[in-house]
């Protein structure tokens, strides 16, 4: 048996030979290129099968996680120490927004405020005044520059979300969710009573000079006579 | 000639993706040419969500789409079975108002797996990469002015009742911590019950009926929208304290508003719903034609409405 099997591989033609070795060798090729294409498969997969509930699960997580880890203290404090005093050095100018808001109240808006979205417009706004009156949560100022108009410092409890707003610098989008921007806005408010609120309850009396820089939401219209133009939360201030 | 077999295998291979490729491009084609949009909204039982659905709808028809609205009535099962049925029916957009901030982020992923962009309305779902858009009221600081009136009406000293509405809703802890941001700062002003009505008007009433017999001598009731208001109005009618309890609503809904003008309601807090609606519905348009840069959340002002202003109001919105 094994005579012939060796007669017959020396008699056959060099073609058939030729034939015969490709057809030898082409389980193992086959076999090779399966497990290549496996391999490449394994490592660089055509597609992946994701559990839609893993992969909420995966997203609610790591949306919760940021939440935790938003401290609204620590990032009040930042904006307060680096951006908002920044920021107030282009304020608008009390002189100049006074008489726009007394000519038309709707144009002032759409040249001197900001806003989030749809939201409410405020103004970040900057200039001095004399004080004329004061009561446990307002003070009234002579504003120079525009003096036949009266505004209001509030110097009492701050509330909402006007600071954080008025300089128009905070993006509610880059926060973990509306809850979390909430919270920054009562740190903000927390500081401007810390910070401000006690110098201008001690020292601003009648007859001194406030220089300040703050935030007022935006008038539908313009003020009846004796009546605060604007009433402005100062993020910063200075008495004289 | 003989075709090597390696050879008539990727030919093989190139027919059928060839094939695969017209079936998309003719399911493509299809989706191009159908204009439904999806409308749900967590209930049809209280006329403001009727006053969003509709205006969603009615905004959505005149940019030339086919709306239908789908009414989850407050169950989140059913509104996963709606994100089920407008999924396999080729919807091409859903503008949504959620029955849970949490719950329903996994419905707004199911329908962007599948190309479906969603838009919320008025409801925040608490996920940043879900939803192309959210246009939300700003709750909080609505609340903060209701709040800054509330002490103002009742004084710095007084009790009072909360009714939240449904726990699994932002808007329902917005609107409190807003109030009570600025309500907590009057150590006076004492909070002797805090429950939930679950924003429906008979559930409101239920609870205010049980706490006015263990708080009978509360001074105001805040109630987390307009429909409890109306609930915890009817209560007191009942109880022979209308005008002597003092209630606070939040929405701005219709009937709220006449009641606020007749001095029923002390002040509600006007939220836009048409204002949202159209906005959901105008950025789908947008998206539907090529637009992708749409931001997350986009805040909706909202403003307080009092005896002294009411005459401004009306129809869900500024006359």
């Amino acid at each position: 048996m094994a005579a012939s099997e060796q007669v017959g591989r020396v008699s056959a033609p060099p073609s058939n030979r030729r034939a015969a070795e490709r057809a030898g060798q082409r389980p193992a090729r086959l076999l090779a290129a399966t497990l290549t294409l496996a391999v490449l498969l394994y490592f660089f997969p055509l597609f992946h099968v994701v559990s839609l509930q893993t992969q909420a699960a995966a997203a609610a997580t790591a949306a919760a996680s940021a939440s935790a880890a938003f401290d609204p203290v620590t990032a009040a404090a930042k904006f307060w120490q680096i951006d908002l005093p920044a920021a107030a050095t282009r304020a608008v100018e009390l002189p100049a927004l006074a008489p726009a808001i007394r000519a038309n109240a709707e144009s002032a808006k759409t040249q001197f405020s900001k806003s989030a979205g749809l939201g409410t417009a405020y103004f970040f706004v900057r200039g001095s005044g004399k004080v004329l009156s004061r009561d446990r949560n307002y003070l009234r100022l002579a504003p120079a520059g525009a003096e036949s108009e009266i505004v209001a410092l509030r110097i009492g409890p701050i509330f909402g979300n006007t600071v954080r707003d008025g300089s128009g610098l905070l993006d509610v989008n880059s926060f973990p969710g509306l809850q979390e921007f909430n919270a920054l806005a009562a740190a903000l408010n927390a500081l401007v009573e810390k910070s401000v609120g006690p110098l201008l309850r001690e020292k601003a009396v009648v007859g001194t000079t406030v220089h300040f820089a703050g935030c007022a939401e935006a008038p539908e219209g313009a003020a009846e006579a004796g009546e605060p133009l604007l009433t402005i939360i100062p993020v910063q201030a200075e008495v004289l | 000639m003989k075709i090597p077999r390696l050879l008539r295998v990727l030919a093989s291979i190139c027919l059928v993706a060839l094939t695969l490729s017209k079936v998309a491009a003719a399911a493509d084609t299809k989706a191009a040419g159908n204009r439904k949009v999806a409308v749900v909204v967590s209930t049809l039982n209280n006329p403001w969500f009727v006053v969003l659905a509709e205006t969603a709808r009615d905004r959505a028809k005149e940019l030339g789409f086919d709306a239908t609205i789908f009414d989850s009535q407050n169950d989140p099962a059913k509104e996963s079975q709606h994100f089920d049925n407008l999924i396999s029916s080729g919807y091409r957009a859903v503008l949504f108002n959620c029955t849970d901030a949490k719950g329903s982020i996994a419905n707004v992923r199911r329908a962007k797996a599948a190309n479906i962009p969603v838009f919320c309305m008025d409801r925040e779902i608490e996920a940043n990469d879900a939803a192309t858009s959210q246009i939300l009221s700003d709750n909080y600081s609505g609340c903060v002015a209701l709040g800054q009136f509330f002490v103002e009406q009742i004084g710095e000293t007084g009790k009072y009742v909360e009714l939240l509405g449904i726990v699994a809703d932002t808007n329902t802890w917005n609107r409190s911590k807003g109030f009570h941001s600025v309500v907590d700062r009057f150590p006076g002003l004492k909070m002797v019950a805090q429950q939930s009505a679950e924003f429906d008007r008979s559930k409101a009433l239920e609870v205010l009926e049980a706490l006015l017999q263990r708080n009978p001598d509360i001074n105001a009731v805040f109630c987390g929208n307009d429909a409890m208001a109306m609930g915890a109005y009817q209560a007191l009618l009942a109880a022979g304290k209308a005008g002597k309890v003092k209630v606070f609503g939040f929405d701005g809904a219709d009937d709220v508003v006449k009641a606020v003008a007749e001095g029923k309601i002390a002040a509600t807090v006007m939220q836009f719903p048409k204002t949202m609606a159209r906005t959901a519905a105008e950025n789908a348009d947008k998206y539907i034609k090529g637009e992708r840069k749409f931001p997350q959340r986009t805040p909706v002002a909202v403003e307080l409405v009092t005896k002294a202003n009411v005459n401004k109001f009306g129809d869900y919105g500024r006359k």
